[in-house]
Parts: C-alpha cells; sequence; structure tokens
C-alpha cells in the first residue's frame, strides 16, 4: 500500500485483530492536526461576545458561564476523537462508523446552542446525517460483496472495489460532513459556544481528505 | 442565470435535505442498474453456517472451549488466541442447553446476543465504536430533554 503515491511512507502500524491502524506520511499529518485541534477545544475559553447598542456609545459583554459550555466542550472533544479514529483506522467498515459518529457528535454540538434558528438548522442537518448512513454503510457491504474483505491494506492497488461503491462512500461521506454549511446558514458562529464550532469544520475537512486518500487508495 | 437559481436553492437551509435526498436517488438509481454488473464473491472472509439440529442453533460454531476454533481471521498473526472462548458456555447454560433445544433462540433473542455474532467474526472494535454512537445519541437527546425542564 505504501509504494502509491498518495500515502507516503509507513511510519507505524498498530495490530490490532483485523483492525490495523496505520500511519502513513499522509494520515500521520492528519492526526497530528486532529490532536492540536483536541487539545484547542479542549482548554480553550469561550468566546466572549460585545453587544454594542446603538445610538449610544455603550455596549455590554455576554456572561457565558463555564457549566453552560460543558456540554459543548466535551462533544467538541468526543468529536475530535472520532476524527482520529476515522483519520487513522485500515478498515472501511470502521472508517463508515467513525463518520456517523462524527456526525452525530457535531449535532450534538450545533444542538447545545439555545437559539430556536440554530436548533432547526441542526435537526435539518440530523435528517441529512440520517439518510447519509445509507450510502455509507451500503458503500461498506457493497465492498464487502464484491471482494471480501473490508481491510485497505488488503485492498489497495487491486482496483477490486466497483465504482458504485466508491461513489456511495463519498455521498455518505457528504451527508455527514454537510454541516459547515448549515453552520454559515444559520449563522452558529455568532450563537453562543463560538470555539466549540470550529470542532464541526475541522472534523468534515478531515473527514473529506481521509475519504478521498481511501478512494484513491482502494 | 442557472448558476444564480443554484445558488438560489442551496440558499434556504430546509432545501438542502431534499438536494441531498435527489443525490442518493440518483446514485442509487445509477447503481440499481449497475448491480448485474457487479460479481458476488462466495469465499468472503467471514464465512457462516448453521446447524439446524444442534440445541444452540442458530447460535452454535462447534469447537472447544479454550482451544482454537476455525475462525478465519483478514490477519491471523495479528490474533493468536482467535476463537479461544467462542465455544464456551457457562455451566447453568450448558445445562439449559443439555436439557432444551431452545438455547441459542434466547442466546441471539437479546441485545448481548447481537454483540457477541459481531464479535464472532473478529471485530471487536465494531461493537466498541457502534454502542459509542449509541450512547452519544442518549446523551445528546438527555442533554436536550434536561435542558427543557430548567427553562
Amino acid at each position: 500500500m505504501f509504494d502509491l503515491n498518495i500515502e507516503g511512507a509507513e511510519l507505524f502500524a498498530l495490530p490490532f485483530g483485523d483492525i490495523v491502524p496505520y500511519f502513513s506520511i499522509y494520515s500521520a499529518t492528519l492526526a497530528a492536526f486532529v490532536l492540536i485541534f483536541i487539545l484547542i477545544s479542549a482548554f480553550d475559553h469561550p468566546e466572549r461576545q460585545l453587544n454594542i447598542i446603538f445610538g449610544g456609545d455603550a455596549y455590554y459583554e455576554k456572561e457565558i458561564k463555564e457549566d453552560d459550555t460543558r456540554f459543548s466542550r466535551f462533544m467538541a472533544i468526543a468529536c475530535g476523537f472520532a476524527t482520529l479514529g476515522a483519520v487513522l483506522t485500515g478498515d472501511i467498515f470502521n472508517f463508515t462508523l467513525f463518520a456517523v459518529l462524527v456526525g452525530i457528535t457535531n449535532i450534538a454540538i450545533v444542538a447545545s446552542a439555545g437559539n430556536r434558528h440554530v436548533l432547526n438548522a441542526a435537526f435539518q442537518y440530523g435528517i441529512v446525517a440520517m439518510i447519509a448512513t445509507v450510502p455509507l454503510f451500503g458503500a461498506a457491504a457493497i465492498i464487502l460483496a464484491t471482494t471480501g474483505t473490508l481491510s485497505i491494506w488488503t485492498l489497495a492497488g487491486m482496483g477490486a472495489v466497483p465504482l458504485l461503491a466508491k461513489a456511495l462512500l463519498i455521498l455518505g461521506v457528504m451527508g455527514e460532513g454537510i454541516a459547515p454549511l448549515y453552520i454559515g446558514k444559520a449563522e452558529i458562529i455568532r450563537a453562543q459556544g463560538a470555539p466549540f464550532v470550529l470542532m464541526i469544520h475541522f472534523s468534515s475537512l478531515l473527514l473529506f481528505l481521509r475519504v478521498t486518500e481511501i478512494v484513491l487508495v482502494i | 442565470m442557472i448558476i444564480r437559481r443554484i445558488s438560489g436553492i442551496l440558499s434556504n437551509f430546509t432545501n438542502l435535505s431534499r438536494v441531498y435526498a435527489i443525490l442518493v436517488i440518483i446514485v442509487v438509481l445509477a447503481g440499481i442498474a449497475g448491480i448485474p454488473s457487479l460479481d458476488y464473491k462466495g469465499d468472503r472472509l467471514y464465512p457462516k453456517t448453521i446447524d439446524r439440529n444442534s440445541p444452540l442453533d442458530p447460535y452454535d460454531r462447534g469447537g472447544i472451549p479454550f482451544e482454537s476454533t476455525g475462525i478465519l481471521a483478514e490477519y491471523p498473526g495479528n490474533s493468536p488466541y482467535l476463537g479461544y472462548i467462542t465455544a464456551y458456555l457457562t455451566p447453568l447454560s450448558l445445562a439449559l442447553a443439555s436439557a432444551t433445544p431452545h438455547m441459542g433462540t434466547t442466546i441471539v433473542a437479546h441485545p448481548g446476543g447481537i454483540i457477541d455474532e459481531i464479535l464472532y467474526a473478529t471485530r471487536g472494535l465494531d461493537t466498541v465504536v457502534e454502542t459509542t454512537i449509541l450512547f452519544v445519541g442518549f446523551a445528546v437527546a438527555a442533554y436536550l430533554f434536561r435542558r427543557r425542564e430548567d427553562e
């Protein structure tokens, strides 16, 4: 597998039963970024927003208690670890599972904002993330049925995976990683708990990078 | 302009789920048309044989407890103790299995049996991630429910 262009040299592989997580130069770079962002979301303070009163020069700072952000902080860290799993795993079914986990933690981060408009966006995203499980697991099932294995190591460079499975895999990751679109539309960036929203963008970006690697390798 | 119309549709986030569903339908329809060209590989890695006469049907895997059972693995070198406890039954379930023909049905009919089915296929991490997804779902639901209470 590591003679393929996209992976780079093999750094480390963990022989963990049938699922062998591996670090190539590509996935190790991604994993390093994920670790940095997990640390950021673990130790970051919530953003304090300023409300400016028009017509005067008064402004006041919104008070955000540490308790309010506990849930979104936890979910941001969970999302980080799910992304780490998706980046490192050497197994297609596990990748789809971690993608679903990223999707559900993304819903949680968005849902922890109390605004009705934001919750509406989270609901819409939840519908898409739910539909996306069908193409994701469908892709894994088709790969297992047509090749008899799910291991990226075994499938690498064989070209045995049908185009349909690859298309479904990309479509599924698109559905799970569509969250930033909702964030941009619902302006969740300005809602309470802003720094943790960062994780949503980051996790979907990494999911896309990883699925690109998988589709090019298998 | 067609681009203006497309971005007009995408600008309303309630439309996004519809757009995504249409994409899924297109790919699935094309996929259904392409299914005859896919060939099913019968000698897959995780085979399953069912012995209808065993009291442990459909759960019976055969083999002797704490000895190697005939389970295939992707990388046999990674799991030398594979299948050691696949055939293990507690004394109580052993007694039940010898007394009644329904022990296998009882095992499979509860969630632990389903999880065990997955574990049988030597893929332990799958079980962990699946239950994690379930628990995160519970955590989100509990958080939303409790928050509505204190408002």
